[in-house]
């Protein structure tokens, strides 16, 4: 009997379409007893890597293949009649058109190898460059390594379907043409009715149809899911498609297109060769067929797809000329050594001697050709006048600085090649270069043009499901009210769609919704659950990568399918950033750093404005005025040490020097943190303990950081020191501590060579236990130093062009925070915040000098201010934007109209922040103004307009905005509160609570209990070393920042407010770390907003009312039952210990690190609730907001 | 403080009890004008002194007699003119009837938001509250000449003389209802047009079936469909003549409902309203040589008898009877 081979099988990769993923199907086959599978994703072969990977594992051959739309050979008559009755269709009110789905579809599997491969490549490719949905255009179709199988969705299937077995001879005719024998008809029986695909009718007469016209015939199951009982995902993936709801009364998924094993599919065969009218043998001749099809498909992962090999670019583009990439790399990198002057400088034998071993190593690997690539890459970059800069370990190369791809001397800052490159290291380098963010795709058009379409093509991201996707796409299949599938979506932190259930009954702040859930009786929700978990991680969409792009030589096309990508219809590979690796295709990383632009926009501003030309990479090292400012810890904005933490720890550890900064950088990492090396470190530092060695040889490496390790570097030095194994061994060594099984290994072998050095056992043990404890967590030094000097950068010109840098900011908005933050920031530090003003904005952020005209010149002569930018009104156009920057000045509002031509809503917008005030008249009279102006270039009225007093729009008596109205409308309109604090409006009411001012806070003692207040701007869940999980949150109160820390204990009460408020109130104990460490440790939190509400409408007797009825808790819907009465109940107002039921199962299933660090499992989660707060979201609607 | 605007709170289904209601403010006062589905105004000027009672105890009366008769409970609002008696209604509530006395009309206006006067729609009160006239206080402050510049002139002129509580309106004898509603819900979100149209042929049989039993014929039909989204789009036709023919409504649903064009959108509820009811006898029909129209139409005067003597179910079209 022979076995069975699936030749029509798709994964997940068929987005939407597909239920399993290609590993399980591996696995299935495997189980199942067969020793081939086929994957034909439909429109991609985004699967085939992980597919073969899998195959590889499981023991299984991989076959490969396709599913395409195909387009006819000629329009017939009635493909025509379809689409001219297409066309006629009404445009749909509501709703939108049903997704079309009409084309048929064909199975494509690669036979012949590498031809076969690289066919497939192009068919897939092709089909791509259609409009719309991808089509496979008939003149494309065509191929001589393909096998192709007609199956039910196919042209002749449907013919047949349709009972025109006429129709389809006629239909088969071309198709026989093109592919002669490589052509197959394939039955498919799912059990229906009828005479549809699936059905057993048509699986005979495709099998008759076959014998008739001499085509052979092959059986499939149209796999869509490896096992039984996922039909119903099927349904729901069908349903998010279609982008319908699943109607029941229609035909569903059969449930039958699993994988199913040789048994089944025999007895399968048999049924259609009976129906047929054929004998029964027939059914094993039609299981030859399809084996016979299979075994003819030989496309080998390694040979034929490239796996495992390496294409560069040929060396002639990257500016080798006729000369070898190698002899290129040298000279350039000698050049480089005269041009820095190192030739010339006191360590230069050392330069010279590392220069030489590194292109050693280089040569080593053949890799000539991609160091001369990513310079060429680089060179073109800084033509263009984009600032750029490496990041990553290859900033530890000498050769790489040489070349002027790092900014960083690697001999002076002791950066190591070997962590980088080395002869033991068999992996592809990797070198990530940071560009300006707003012209990355500059940067990519150049990459494209200098290497051209045939070699470069961005990188694929698969964009799968996770839980909240997952809800909303299975909510809307099951006809949910749109508003709950949203409510319940906000409401999941961003875990894997698998997690949902056990989240649920984990998580403090989704309690509310699992007692919905509990009190549903599982029934409707019981159901959404299960396909939530059944859609996990199964990929949705696809974007481009953020930043990879693949350079190869000419053979790229015949290896790789590439589809153009939506917006800006770069070539895009179907390959994501794993899977080219395994291919052997070379990935440059091009990161948009909007750091970077925003530097740039700082420096041309000041340029703009003062005519001083600021180069940032040649700015004094060690300034002070910059230190100060880092060590005062009020470092918003600044690149890598913004964050609350990095605050924090900028603030103990008082960084004076670069080192310091890099240091700095290299400590503020999930694995130091979590191995508690912080501490001694600035013990250390500031003298309060010793600086240990465990051997005085060991001083030089580990002297820089005081006796702690910090960086991998130092890993590698102490290995290589200690058992004098050489620096590229000892970064495999170091590679191989993050793995425990291995570890035991190293600690063996790591003993008897320090002994053999002739180190005492106790010194082996203490290094040992050093290197053990903090190897796999260091940070790479070249890392550290890399991001260190845009913080460097940064912080200069927060110290020295305050504005300017405000302005690159806000324009560019790089950080963490919410730009109304970094507002808040500047106007702090003295920045004049100027408001919008439709004659002086410009597009972006500008700065602009403001003098002070009362009087007080003597104070303060003039200072920079920030004009605020038109870019940032909501909904302007860039095109609209830059007319009205380019018609300034405007002399009143009718010249404004008319050469401006803002849109009605846009100038209505301007009228509310008060960017048309200096017209004259009030906002709300300004508003009317434009109304009528807007109706009379409509309606072809007078253009008159009613003046006062020459050219000032003359006041139509409406009541103007009030002052809180004036702020509301920044907020909706600028998402920034331009004018002041939005925290000033509320100072009557905090007072009255006590509140304590960021300001004053820092007077506070430790332990304090205080009551502090402000507008959400962070939160964060990081890893934590005790590995519970923590809820960090950052607050604004206009006065400065407060840093929230919310401990397991208080997040029953408190994490569903501090996830869904924007405006908080919480109760807390000040924990002092530093002088200039601060942060409180909440017990208790309220949403300000409804308290503020309250406060206006019942007094401060009703907010007392709502404090001792729902104290910490969210208000209203479970008053006097919470867990805050529980707390309230308790003697010492300290929170009750939360039921214990609720904690066991988070016991159990910490994440334990290699290192018996644990972590919590919902830790590093982009938490629940909707970000930081902007705009809108921190004001109160009242019936009287402007617009 | 003379002119009671009433609502009786009654289900939707009982419309057809209105008239009857209606009949029992007429004892009171002759001049009474529904206000379909639900209400009436009732000018009270003669009662008062006739009955010897005010406003606001001829209201308690009318409340128990609609209680003690019919059972159906009534809020009142009652006020100097119509208008202020429909703003006072929104203030009422069973048991107490809210009354603006004359001469506060202002203050009693003042701190209402605008949306609340009658003849001010969405629309308007959207432009209003756009310039910061969110309350009658507010619209009564600014110049007449700004609001004539924001609604329009004349509209601009009424709405400045309600919001100064001038209530020029008065009550009109009419007695009829206006118009009829019939809806179909999905209990799940519907997107076959198959299943739309049942829906809509079996609303318009409704709504014929109700027009014929009281005599009336409609003028315009409005189809009004909801989303899953709870949003709606709205499409009102004018029929070719008045009729009360099931064929007609259905078919001028039918068009409705095509030119729509839905394909995707997620249907919930479907409801049909009958607008502009007149009299059956004052309508014209235009006749035809086809006598199959005759027929259809004499078919229906049977299957109405039948149905009033069997229940509604007795006579349906077949494709609604699976």
């Amino acid at each position: 009997m022979p076995g069975f081979t699936h030749l029509h099988t798709v994964s997940g990769f068929s987005a939407r379409y597909g239920a399993s993923h290609p590993e399980h199907l591996a696995e299935r086959a495997v189980e199942r007893g067969m020793d081939a599978l086929a994957l034909t994703d439909r429109d991609t072969l985004a699967g085939t890597v992980r597919f073969a990977k899998a195959c590889a594992k499981a023991g299984v051959r991989p076959l490969f293949g396709a599913e395409l739309a195909v387009d006819a050979p000629e329009p017939g008559p009635e493909r025509t009649d379809t689409s001219v009755r297409r066309d006629r269709r009404r445009a749909p009110v509501r709703g939108g058109a049903f997704v079309d789905e009409s084309a048929p579809r064909v199975t494509f599997l690669a036979r012949d190898g590498a031809r076969g491969w690289a066919d497939l490549c192009r068919l897939v490719s092709a089909a791509h460059t259609a409009e719309g949905s991808p089509l496979l255009s008939w003149p494309d179709n065509h191929a001589d390594g393909l096998t192709v199988l007609l199956g039910p969705g196919s042209d002749v299937g449907r013919a047949l379907a349709a009972g025109r077995p006429d129709r389809a001879a006629r239909l088969l005719a071309p198709w026989r043409e093109v592919y002669g024998d490589a052509l197959r008809l394939e039955a498919v029986w799912h059990g229906r009715k009828g005479t549809g695909p699936g059905s057993l009718r048509l699986a005979s007469r495709t099998v008759g149809f076959a014998a008739e016209q001499g085509v052979r015939p092959v059986l499939s199951n149209a796999v869509r899911y490896a096992d039984p009982g996922q039909g119903e995902v099927a349904d729901v993936l069908d349903a998010a498609r279609r982008l319908v709801p699943i109607d029941a009364t229609r035909e569903l998924d059969s449930g039958e297109a699993w994988l199913k094993d040789a048994g089944a599919m025999r007895h399968a065969a048999e049924r259609i060769v009976e129906a047929a009218g054929f004998r029964r043998e027939a059914a094993h001749r039609l299981l030859e067929q399809t084996q016979a099809t299979a075994a003819a498909c030989l496309v080998d992962p390694e040979g034929d797809l490239g796996m495992g090999a390496v294409h560069f670019p040929e060396p002639h583009l990257v500016g080798a000329g006729r000369r070898s990439a190698q002899r290129a790399l040298a000279s350039r990198a000698a050049a480089g050594m005269v041009r820095r002057g190192y030739d010339r400088g006191p360590g230069r034998r050392e330069y010279w001697e590392r220069m030489h071993h590194e292109l050693d190593i280089i040569a080593h690997h053949g890799f000539a050709s991609y160091f001369l690539t990513v310079a060429q890459v680089v060179d073109d970059v800084r033509h263009m006048g984009i600032r750029v800069a490496a990041r990553g370990s290859g900033a530890g190369s000498l050769v790489n600085h040489l070349l002027g791809i790092a900014h960083a001397d690697p001999v002076e800052h002791g950066l190591l090649m070997e962590r980088f490159l080395s002869r033991e290291r068999v992996v592809l380098p990797d070198i990530d270069i940071d560009v300006e963010s707003a012209r990355r795709l500059e940067v990519y058009r150049a990459i494209i043009g200098r290497f051209g379409t045939e070699r470069v093509a961005t990188v694929a991201m698969p964009e799968t499901y996770r839980v909240r996707h997952a809800i909303r796409d299975v909510g809307a299949a099951l006809s949910m009210d749109p508003a709950e599938i949203d409510r319940i979506a906000k409401s999941f932190p961003h875990i894997r769609a698998r997690d949902a259930r056990a989240a649920l009954a984990e998580l403090p702040e989704l309690k509310e919704l699992a007692g919905e859930s509990r009190r549903d009786g599982g029934g409707r929700y019981g159901r959404l659950w299960e396909l939530v978990e059944g859609l996990d991680a199964l990929p949705r969409g696809v974007a481009m990568h953020p930043c990879g792009v693949l350079l190869s030589d000419a053979s790229l096309l015949s290896r790789t399918p590439v589809v153009p990508t939506s917006g800006e219809g770069f070539p895009m590979a179907q390959f994501d950033k794993d899977d080219v690796e395994d291919l052997g295709l070379l990935k440059l990383d091009v990161l948009g750093v909007r750091m970077q632009s925003a530097m740039a926009h700082a420096v041309a501003e000041v340029e703009r404005a003062t005519g001083e030309r600021v180069d940032l990479d040649a700015v004094p090292e060690g300034d002070p005025a910059t230190y100060r400012m880092i060590r005062s810890a009020e470092t918003l904005g600044c690149f890598q040490i913004e964050s609350p933490g990095q605050r924090d720890l900028v603030g103990r550890l008082q960084p004076s020097t670069f080192h310091d900064l890099v240091v700095d950088i290299s400590l503020f990492r999930p694995g130091p943190v979590a191995a508690d090396m912080v501490r001694p470190f600035i013990e250390a530092r500031h003298g309060r303990a010793p600086v240990r060695y465990p051997h005085e040889d060991l001083a030089e490496p580990l002297a820089g950081t005081y006796g702690v390790v910090v960086f991998h570097e130092q890993i590698i030095d102490i290995v290589d020191i200690m058992t004098g194994c050489g620096r590229g061994e000892a970064d495999r060594v170091r590679r191989g501590l993050s793995d425990p099984e291995s570890q035991g290994r190293i600690k063996v072998w790591f003993a008897q060579h320090a002994t053999a050095n002739g180190y005492d056992a106790e010194t082996i043990q203490r290094t040992w236990e050093i290197v053990e404890a903090f190897g796999s967590y260091g940070f790479c030094k070249a890392h550290a130093v890399a991001f260190a000097v845009p913080t460097y950068q940064s912080a200069w010109l927060k110290a020295h062009h305050p504005a300017a840098f405000y302005a690159g900011l806000l324009t560019h908005d790089p950080g963490m925070y919410p730009k109304r933050l970094l507002l808040a920031d500047a106007r702090r530090r003295g920045v004049p915040i100027l408001p919008l003003d439709v004659n002086k904005s410009g597009v972006t952020h500008r700065i602009e000098l403001v003098s002070d005209s009362q009087g007080s010149r003597a104070r303060k002569p003039a200072a920079w201010g920030l004009r605020l930018a038109l870019s940032d009104v909501h909904g302007i156009s860039e095109a609209e934007a830059e007319r009205i920057a380019a018609g300034q000045p405007y002399a009143s509002l009718l010249d404004f109209w008319e050469r401006a031509r803002p849109s009605r809503p846009l100038a209505g917008r301007l009228a509310q922040v008060g960017a048309l005030d200096a017209f004259g008249a009030n906002r709300r009279d300004l508003q009317l103004h434009l109304t009528e102006l807007h109706r009379g270039a409509r309606g072809g009225r007078g253009d008159q307009l009613p003046l006062a007093g020459g050219r000032k729009t003359a006041s139509a008596g409406l009541p103007d905005l009030t002052s809180a109205e004036k702020l509301s409308a920044e907020l909706g309109v600028l998402s920034m509160d331009a004018s002041r604090n939005l925290m000033d409006d509320h100072r009557t009411f905090l007072r009255e609570l006590g509140v304590v001012s960021a300001k004053r806070l820092r007077e506070a003692r430790h332990g304090e209990t205080v009551l502090v207040a402000g507008a959400k701007a962070a939160t964060q869940t990081p890893p934590v070393r005790s590995g519970r999980r923590v809820i960090f949150s950052t607050l604004d109160d206009g006065s400065g920042l407060v840093d929230l820390a919310f401990f397991d204990d208080s997040h029953d009460a408190c994490a569903h407010t501090v996830f869904h408020s924007w405006l908080l109130l919480v109760r807390g104990v000040v924990q002092r770390r530093g002088p200039r460490s601060l942060s409180v440790v909440g017990s208790a939190a309220w949403n300000l907003a409804d308290l503020l509400e309250v406060r206006r409408e019942e007094g401060l007797e009703g907010v007392a009312a709502r404090l001792a009825a729902a104290g910490g808790s969210r208000e209203g819907d479970d008053p006097g039952g919470g867990p805050a009465r529980r707390r309230l109940a308790g003697s010492d107002g300290r929170p009750a210990p939360a039921g214990s039921a609720a904690q066991d199962p988070m016991e159990q299933r910490k994440i334990r690190m290699s290192t018996g660090y644990e972590m919590h499992p919902w830790a590093d989660l982009r938490p629940a609730g909707e970000g930081p707060a902007v705009g809108r979201k921190l004001w109160h609607q009242s019936p009287g907001s402007a617009g | 403080m003379t002119i009671l605007c009433v609502r009786f709170q009654m289900p939707s289904a009982r419309e057809a009890a209105l008239p009857e209601l209606l009949g029992l403010i007429e004892e009171f006062t002759p001049v009474v004008e529904a206000l379909p589905p639900d209400g009436a105004l009732a000018d009270l000027r003669g009662a008062e002194r006739y009955f010897g009672r005010d406003a606001v105890e001829l209201a308690s009366v009318i409340r128990v007699r609609a209680l003690a008769l019919y059972g159906v409970d009534c809020v009142i609002g009652a006020g100097p003119g119509p208008m202020l008696a429909r703003m006072a209604l929104r203030d009422a509530r069973p048991g107490l009837t809210r009354a603006v006395p004359g001469g506060e009309e202002r203050a009693f206006l003042a701190g209402k938001p605008v949306a609340a006067l009658p003849g001010v729609g969405a629309a308007t009160a959207r432009t209003l509250c756009e310039y910061g006239l969110d309350t009658l206080g507010r619209v009564a402050a600014a110049p007449l000449s700004t609001l004539q510049r924001l609604v329009g002139a004349r509209a601009g002129r009424e709405l400045h003389e309600k919001a100064l509580g001038v209530d020029r309106g008065r009550v009109v004898p009419n007695g009829v209802s206006r118009s009829l509603a019939a809806d179909r819900s999905f209990g799940r979100d519907e997107l076959d047009p198959g299943r739309h149209r049942r829906a809509l042929l079996s609303a318009a049989g409704e709504l014929g079936v109700r027009l014929r039993a009281v005599g009336k014929v409609c003028r315009s039909l409005t189809l009004t469909v909801r989303y899953a989204d709870r949003s709606a789009t709205t499409r009102s036709r004018t029929l070719k003549e008045p009729t009360a023919h099931s064929a007609a409504l259905t078919r001028t649903a039918y068009d409705l409902y095509e030119a729509l064009g839905l394909q995707r959108a997620r249907v919930r509820t479907i409801a049909l309203r009958a607008e502009g009811l007149a009299p059956a006898e004052q309508a014209s029909h235009q006749l035809t040589f086809d006598p199959v129209d005759e027929k259809v139409r004499r078919i229906e005067e049977v299957a109405d008898r039948a149905r009033a003597k069997f229940g509604p179910r007795a006579v349906m079209p077949g494709s609604l009877a699976a």
